[in-house]
């Protein structure tokens, strides 16, 4: 048996007759199953007696494409009651005559009839039927089930779907695919971190991202660069290439993520990589290169408008504040005139974006025979950034072997090696952002004086601007380099039939080294007169897991099936940081910090953390009919509180097959009818400190010498957040063409991780605690289908999920979390807390602020809760139509309700407004076009108020931001064209395909910011849905190329 | 037997794991922070790094006065400056929320230090020191959120004095407000207990028995001890060895203390301040054009109020590596406590122009030959200080404390001082907000 069979065997009836295994998937028919066993003991109790004339006819059945032995196969002489099957190497013998029919049957193919000639030995090769129902067998963590048998919630993505999307990371790519699963990602910058929440957000302080488990090893998926880049993370997932993936699989439900205890809560997603098969070598190469560009930039006012705008803002005051500027104020201090049409108009999103190639090649060798298999691959992949300055490169190889030793044995290992490069600039909410800069660009300054050099912001007409945008993605130095080493050694031992051993250790190892340099020319640098500012940050971290675990099957007849596992894991990181700044280089022709005058910082500093566990699951099955699944897994974590170490955590779930009940055997319409429950507790560890359970000093510094300050108070209760789940699903196929799955879940989190806050007069504002209630209640549904109509065939599926979030109680209620954002009870995470207004007084266009306190002023004692950024629902559509040679795959991807807080445009909607308090007016700079909409007159009915030189109508953290950021997206299109095997053979080739393939090509919204997908605090999602210099998605089209030789 | 081996082996390795218990690499337990005079000095050294914060001595605490009064203007970005620019100031303003929580960070160190004393045998000064900084912090906070000038206030502070036990937050006791007497009577007892064991310190980057001297006549000043402000400023201007730097440019260009200094928290070009990020890279604490316009002509303190790109800026912290030290007490201010501790001692105008002239001349003023009345000296009195001191942390609160904050700021009465923090008030039941503020 081979390493994968092993997998299988382990977690297979007993029967396995019924199994077919190719490639990771079981074709399997479980209706017919039953009946043709049904058949097979009629046959062998009653058949030797009526028909003793006949001859042994003798034979051997091969599955067509890949010769190996098929066991199991029904034989029966057709008319009779006179059957066999055929043994574990594919034989059989049965009694026939000359001219008697014979039927080979064999769940997943095509039945074939042979008639008996004179030869008693018949070979027979059986060919797929890929017209039966197919089911996937999936990877559940510790093991692999197939689906019909799953009490718990999942959703499974196959690695071809997701592969070739010109996107970085695979994250990305599960975007509107798993019902459920809300992928976000929060800009378009390359290479950088995406927030997924599997079932809703479980965490405040702690990370909502699920667990990433690639082949076994629970991966390091945080940001792990120092870096400063604003609010967007790189992506440690980016460090994988999405090609080598064979499926993904999303584990929802408790059931399914108690096997990993204290790190299942937020949802795992488990990675497996492709593997070798025995099969002669084949080779594939895939190219794709292509061209993108952001999917939307904001219309601005033209110079001409800019200034009318400001000398309106002037006589709107004179008429409303009885000041006295008088026609042409703004434009004549200037020294303008606003009709003239010889000024020009900057376009300053025209000067920061660009068209960017994307490409990715990759090469891949897999193959192998019955002792040793292999997939090796060789990847590229590089995306230049839409915004100049940007980009994103990843090389990576991979080498995954199986080996069986000898009949007991079996020893394999994978390896990965990945190195990236990110070339990044700063952006969000920060002083020297690219975007943030640009966002209310002075149209009456030129991106370049005509000498050549950057424009200087403050020889021109802006407040806003800090420094040239361009000059900022040009010239400032930025990149992250990581490298990536993934490895695992695995045994599997067989005792017998029914135990089985396996022990894998693996480590995950990744270099990070940030390095940066900030131009002299920059005013970051010559306003600290630092004469150029370089970083270099270093991170390395070692993670080494070891895991060991028992299978039993044992044996308990026909109608009982037994499949447990037992194990423990254990798993320790050491982590290492370095710091070094300088300052005072001799030109910027130098980046390296060797040529600099003066370190301002130089430090290293490590931590570490373990965590050890005890596993066990327990899956049994009654007459499959009945399926009840136990897991637990208690985990120890250096963590938590030496009171409040370790946790466990159960869970058990039940199915029900009503479909294999008789009521419903025999139906036309219903295929397959299953209902599920379960319920479980699950935990969360991620987010912390590796010490936050201590009272600990520090290290600081004064005069020079090294100091002890105080850093944390003491909690030694401190433990996992743990969150309860109760589900239940049912999953339903009609005539095997359309499949439904629906799932109701109640996710119930307390003991969440949070800065509770304590008294001031300790010296501290908070301390890590388990604190407050969160809860997410959700409606998942899915549905997909096939249809043939002759030579065309449609596969079409859809998902849509409603999920709730509600925090149901904090130690302090509404604590704010930033100038924007409050926790509050009843209210969800991500809920804004701002100045709220009552539209614009159409007598005097001013906005109508609400006073809530009453106190007659305007400030942030006023904030209140106006919204959040929760979408109502979100899903997504697939649809692909295949046609001869031809494929069209369009996928739509929709969020619905969510709002966002579009702070910049607090920046490009200034209506004038000046911030110096002197006779000089220095509006922040150009507006949008939609500000053409402003009041102007009294009676005029609009939201948008009247222009105006003072900050009357300008709050910055107000509601006036808060947009509806509900889109629909045409997410993937992908036309592909299979080359027929006439031409493919003349080409010596086994495959050549070449498609087209466009990304977020079409973007359906009312929001008026750049994208609506959009949050610059990339994962923090008590912030969510906030806009602030964040750079917009990108879209793209790409030609791609497939060959296999 | 193999397959027995090959799980023997795994299982050998296994146990030799223990992951649960990793070291410390860059911190230590609380409870062994302190065992002996090294590492009390480290503590001691440490409540200066705390002392450094941004909200603290490191900035705000030293410009956030100014703008509250009508030295500095906001003219950027952040809500929470803008708000104290306003003057009315929300109790859920950032700074004052981080402030409170600074300051008695500091206080808790010197709790923390000054109980561990007692264990180990160390120098007398480092007990010293922990008692003045505990008494500098506490007036700090009492300047900002108790009613400092009224004696008979019961809208003073919560005074902790003892270490949170065993360093757990379940113990941090639940504290009402204590009086303004009652703080000003700790402060005076802490710097009184202080000065004895600093004899004979004298560095200007930690706090000396001068520092503590100055401390102690800044802090009778404002309890309106005159007699005894008067005989601190008097010794520290007499036998403290201090002396005026003559180029006023010499005295804000050094970023090293000069022989006016008495007590500066120290930065240099690894241990930044953000001063002249505040003052010179960003426009939250800008000049105000009435201070511009403020000065008598030939006054050359008015050389470090200039105009840059429309906008009129500080020049007191001119290094741009924010190595540019905190002047916390200075010589020049001794003289101004000394001057008007000696006028309102005895309700005299004239007894202290002579220290007023000293400041004066200094600054290429004429001297002030006579004053008439006790109003006019403190008119002379607040240009002085005005001049002297702006952007250093002074202006606001002599407002309050000469009674002018209602005539200039044209201030609410309940608005001397700034609200008990919002948080604060959320998470104790203890304590009490300052009349005429929102309590939520």
């Amino acid at each position: 048996m081979n390493c994968l069979e092993t997998f299988l065997h382990f977690v297979s009836f007993r029967n396995r007759s019924a199994l077919f295994i190719r490639n990771l998937t079981i074709f399997y028919m479980p209706n017919q199953s039953i009946k043709h066993l049904m058949r097979f003991l009629l046959m062998f109790l009653w058949g030797g007696v009526f028909f003793t004339h006949a001859q042994q006819v003798t034979g051997t059945v091969v599955e067509s494409t890949s010769g190996d032995p098929l066991p199991g196969v029904n034989i029966v002489v057709q008319g009779t009651n006179q059957g066999t099957q055929s043994d574990f190497d594919g034989n059989f013998s049965i009694a026939a005559s000359e001219g008697d029919i014979l039927v080979f049957s064999y769940i997943g193919s095509l039945t074939q009839e042979v008639v008996v000639g004179s030869s008693l030995e018949v070979n027979i090769a059986l060919e797929q039927d890929t017209q039966q129902l197919t089911e996937v067998v999936v990877s559940v963590g510790y093991g692999l089930q197939r689906k019909s048998d799953l009490t718990g919630s999942l959703a499974s993505i196959d690695g071809e779907d997701i592969a070739r999307l010109p996107v970085s990371s695979l994250d990305a790519a599960l975007q509107g695919r798993a019902a459920g699963t809300f992928v976000s990602s929060p800009s378009g910058t390359p290479g950088a971190g995406l927030s997924i929440q599997v079932r809703g957000s479980t965490s405040l302080t702690a990370s909502s991202e699920p667990l990433y488990v690639i082949d076994g090893i629970p991966m390091i998926s945080e940001d792990l660069s120092a870096l400063f880049s604003g609010g967007q993370k790189t992506n440690s997932l980016a460090d994988i290439n999405p090609t080598d993936i064979a499926s993904i699989e999303i584990l929802k439900d408790a059931s399914a993520t108690a096997i990993y205890g204290s790190r299942g809560a937020n949802g795992v997603v488990l990675i497996t990589t492709k593997r070798g098969k025995s099969e002669t070598p084949r080779v594939e190469v895939n190219s794709y290169y292509g061209f993108q560009e952001v999917t939307n930039v904001i219309d601005m006012f033209t110079s001409q408008e800019h200034l009318k705008l400001m000398n309106d803002a002037a006589l709107q005051d004179d008429r409303d504040l009885g000041t006295t500027y008088g026609e042409n104020y703004i434009s004549d201090q200037w020294g303008f005139d606003p009709d003239d049409p010889e000024i020009k108009t900057t376009d300053w999103y025209g000067a920061i974006f660009r068209t960017a190639a994307i490409q990715s090649h990759d090469i891949s060798l897999t193959g192998g025979n019955d002792q040793t298999r292999y997939f090796t691959s060789l990847a590229y992949f590089d995306q230049e950034g839409v915004q100049i300055g940007q980009g994103f490169k990843r090389f990576s190889a991979r080498l995954n072997l199986d080996s069986k030793i000898n009949h007991w044995l079996d020893i394999g290992t994978n390896v990965m090696v990945s190195r990236t490069v990110s070339d990044r600039t700063i952006n969000d909410n920060s002083l020297y952002g690219v975007v943030v800069n640009t966002l209310a660009g002075d149209p009456l300054m030129p991106v370049r004086e005509e000498d050549g050099s950057y424009a200087n912001p403050f020889d021109y007409f802006g407040w806003w601007m800090l420094d040239n945008p361009l000059l900022i993605a040009e010239q400032y130095s930025r990149f992250t380099r990581t490298t990536r080493g993934l490895g695992t050694i695995f045994a599997e031992v067989t005792f017998s039939d029914a135990i089985q051993f396996r022990h894998s250790t693996s480590i995950d190892y990744t270099s990070v080294v940030d390095e940066a340099y900030t131009p002299m020319i920059s005013r970051e640098s010559s306003r600290a007169e630092a004469d150029g500012l370089g970083y270099y940050d270093s991170l390395e971290d070692f993670t080494w897991i070891t895991e060991n675990y028992f299978t039993f099957t044992p044996d308990l007849g026909d109608r009982h099936r037994l499949n447990a596992i037992l194990g423990t894991s254990f798993q320790a990181s050491d982590r290492n940081f370095s710091d070094i700044n300088a300052q005072k280089f001799p030109s910027d022709q130098f980046v390296k910090l060797a040529v600099a005058a003066s370190v301002t910082t130089g430090s290293t500093s490590g931590t570490r953390w373990g965590l050890s566990s005890y596993y066990f699951r327990f899956n049994y099955g009654f007459d499959d009919k009945y399926l009840v699944t136990l897991t637990g897994r208690a985990d120890g974590s250096s963590r938590f509180g030496s009171d409040n170490r370790f946790g466990f955590f159960p869970s058990g779930s039940f199915a029900w097959r009503a479909s294999e009940e008789d009521f419903l055997q025999d139906s036309n319409i219903i295929s397959n009818l299953k209902l599920r429950a379960s319920y479980g507790v699950t935990g969360n560890q991620e987010g912390i400190g590796n010490f936050a359970s201590r009272g600990l000093y520090g290290i600081g510094s004064y005069r020079a010498a090294a100091t002890l300050v105080p850093i944390q108070l003491s909690n030694k209760n401190l433990s996992w957040e743990s969150t309860s789940q109760f589900n239940i699903g049912v999953d339903l196929g009609i005539k095997n063409q359309v499949n439904i799955t629906a799932d109701y879940f109640v996710k119930q989190t307390d003991d969440l991780l949070l800065n509770r806050p304590i008294p001031g007069i300790s010296g501290f504002g908070s301390v890590n605690d388990n604190i407050g209630e969160v809860e997410n209640r959700g409606l998942e549904f899915a549905i997909s289908g096939q249809k043939e109509f002759g030579d065309l065939t449609i596969d079409s599926s859809f998902n849509i999920s409603f999920i709730t979030n509600e925090i149901k109680s904090l130690v302090v209620n509404n604590q704010v979390v930033s100038d924007s954002h409050v926790l509050s009870e009843g209210h969800p995470i991500g809920t804004f807390y701002l100045i709220d207004h009552d539209g614009v007084d159409p007598q005097t266009g001013n906005i109508r602020w609400k006073d809530i306190n009453g106190d007659g002023k305007i400030n942030n004692g006023d904030r209140t809760i106006v919204g959040n950024a929760r979408p109502d629902y979100f899903g997504g559509s697939s649809t692909t139509f295949s046609y001869k040679g031809f494929d069209l795959n369009v996928v739509f991807q929709f969020i619905m309700g969510q709002e966002i807080f579009n702070h910049s445009r607090a920046s490009y909607e200034n209506l004038g407004f000046n911030r110096l308090s002197g006779s000089f007016v220095l509006p922040d700079g150009n507006n949008h076009v939609l500000a053409k909409e402003r009041w102007k007159n009294p009676g005029d009915q609009t939201d948008i108020p009247r222009a105006s030189l003072t900050k009357k109508n300008w709050r910055e953290y107000s509601s006036r931001w808060i947009e509806d950021g509900s889109f629909i997206r045409l997410k993937t299109v992908t036309l592909g064209y299979d080359f027929d095997s006439s031409i493919t053979d003349k080409l010596n080739l086994n495959r050549l395909r070449l498609y087209v393939q466009g990304q977020n090509l079409l973007t359906f919204t009312d929001y008026t910011g750049l994208d609506p997908e959009v949050s610059q605090n990339a994962r923090d999602l008590r912030q969510a849905g906030n806009d602030f210099g964040t750079l917009p998605q990108t879209k793209s089209l790409v030609l791609g190329l497939s060959i296999g030789i | 037997m193999k397959k027995v081996y090959f799980i023997l082996i795994v299982c050998v390795t296994i146990s030799s794991c223990d992951v649960l218990e990793p070291e410390l690499q860059t911190s230590l337990p609380t409870e062994s922070a302190i065992v002996d005079t090294g590492s009390a000095q480290g503590v001691l050294s440490g409540i200066y790094s705390s002392l450094q914060d941004a909200d603290y001595y490191g900035t705000e605490y030293v410009l956030n006065p100014d703008l509250l009064a009508d030295n500095s203007v906001f003219e950027g970005f952040y809500d929470s400056q803008q708000e104290l620019d306003n003057k009315v100031v929300p109790i859920n303003n950032l700074w004052i929320g981080n402030c409170w929580v600074d300051i008695y960070e500091v206080i808790n160190s010197t709790n923390f230090l000054i109980s561990k004393l007692s264990e180990i045998d160390v120098d007398d000064s480092i007990l010293g020191e922990a008692l003045a900084l505990r008494a500098l912090a506490y007036f700090d906070l009492l300047r900002v959120f108790g009613e400092h000038y009224d004696d008979g206030s019961i809208y003073g502070l919560p005074l902790l004095t003892e270490p949170i036990p065993e360093n757990d937050f379940n113990q941090i006791p639940d504290l009402d407000r204590n009086s303004v007497a009652e703080t000003y009577r700790q402060i005076v007892s802490d710097i009184n207990q202080a000065i004895p064991l600093l004899a004979g310190t004298g560095s200007t980057g930690t706090i000396s028995q001068w520092g503590a001297l100055s401390l102690r006549a800044r802090v009778n000043l404002y309890h309106k001890n005159y007699q005894a402000a008067f005989d601190d400023a008097n010794k520290v201007i007499t036998e403290g060895g201090f002396s005026l730097v003559t180029d006023l440019k010499a005295l804000y260009e050094a970023t090293e203390a000069t022989k006016e200094s008495i007590f500066e928290i120290e930065f240099n070009d690894q241990d930044q301040s953000s001063f002249n990020t505040f003052l010179i890279r960003r426009d939250e604490y800008n000049a105000d054009a009435s201070l511009v316009s403020f000065f008598e002509d030939g006054d050359n303190r008015s050389n470090f109020v200039n105009v840059v790109r429309n906008r009129n800026k500080s020049g007191k912290y001119p290094n741009s590596d924010n190595a540019n030290n905190a002047k916390v007490f200075r010589l020049a201010e001794l003289y101004l406590i000394r001057s008007e501790a000696a006028v309102l001692k005895d309700n005299d105008p004239s007894a202290g122009i002579a220290d007023l002239n000293i400041i004066r001349k200094r600054a290429g003023l004429s001297e002030i030959q006579s004053l008439s009345t006790v109003d006019a000296y403190i008119d002379a009195l607040l240009y002085e200080r005005r001049a002297e001191l702006n952007f250093e942390g002074h202006r606001f609160f002599d407002l309050v404390r000469l009674d002018k904050a209602g005539e200039i700021l044209n201030l609410e009465d309940f608005r001397r001082v700034l609200p008990i923090p919002k948080e604060e008030l959320q998470i104790s039941d203890a304590l009490v907000q300052n009349p005429g503020y929102a309590s939520e």
